[in-house]
């Protein structure tokens, strides 16, 4: 199982890569799906099967999509981005921030007891049906929650965006 | 699986300072709302490794890992209307040149 983690992990860090720096907006989300599905196989690795289902319906399925819509939407031209700079003036300074976050992250977690916990295997496996249960147990006041915030989220949404129209008139 | 907790954290690592790359250097307001998407996923890829490693039992790290995701989803629904919202006010989406609240 040991090269499924390295396989997985080449493809998640390339999705990543590509999606940040490559030119065409369209390619970067086409990246960014790649990306999403490395980190829903990750969660299939880690036994994780709810989750991982969850990644691909709400990354790939509505944000995914959503992005492309709001590219398709902002974009004056098809196609490439053309002649002009993509990449901020100050990009230089950006790269050492992130690489010295990597480098701080990367020293945090190692030389730590937690590297070396090694994996419970397949003992107690939580299910979707108890997941289901969880939903109108003991997590019932958080689900209704999330409920009323999709639904804030929603309406605010649709009210940012129509803004203009409502001027108009 | 042989693969320690630790490198589990080190990818997520790797993938936050990609997604924190990305949100300082892109110009366009799209690229930067697909950079936090990436620095989010690292979070709720942490989340699911610790709950695998430290508390496989219990159901608490997957239900916060999906609540998680659906608040990801909440803000990136946002973000992208206040992005089309922006472009239509002042015709752009480039970062740097959307500058009418700048003091």
């Amino acid at each position: 199982m040991d090269y499924a983690f390295w396989i997985i992990s080449g493809i998640t860090v390339l999705g990543a890569l590509l999606a940040v720096t490559l030119r065409n907006l369209v390619h970067c989300v086409l990246s960014l799906i790649l990306f999403f599905l490395g980190i829903a196989a990750h969660y299939f690795l880690l036994r994780a099967d709810f989750v991982g289902a969850v990644q691909i319906l709400i990354y790939i399925g509505a944000v995914a999509v959503l992005i492309l819509f709001a590219i398709m939407l902002t974009r004056n031209v098809t196609g490439a981005d053309g002649p002009r700079e993509v990449i901020g003036v100050k990009w230089w300074a950006g790269s050492v921030i992130a690489a010295l976050t990597a480098f701080l992250l990367s020293f945090a977690v190692s030389g730590d007891k937690l590297a070396g916990t090694i994996s419970p295997g397949d003992k107690a496996y939580v299910g979707v049906a108890d997941i289901g249960r969880g939903f109108v147990g003991d997590w019932v006041v958080p689900f209704e929650v999330m409920a009323v915030l999709l639904t804030a989220a929603l309406i605010g949404a649709v009210v940012i965006a129509l803004e203009e129209i409502r001027h108009r008139r | 699986m042989t693969i320690p907790l630790g490198h589990y954290l080190i990818l997520a690592g790797v993938i936050f300072s990609i997604g924190l790359a990305g949100a300082l250097t892109r110009k366009n307001a799209i690229i930067v709302l697909i950079a936090i998407e990436l620095m989010f996923n690292a979070a709720i890829l942490n989340l699911i490794a610790f709950w695998h490693y430290k508390q496989y039992a219990a159901l608490t790290g997957q239900m916060f890992a999906v609540f998680a995701i659906g608040i990801a989803a909440a803000e990136s629904a946002i973000g992208l209307a206040l992005v089309i919202a922006i472009y239509r006010q002042s015709k752009t989406v480039d970062v740097d040149e959307i500058r009418s609240l700048k003091g």
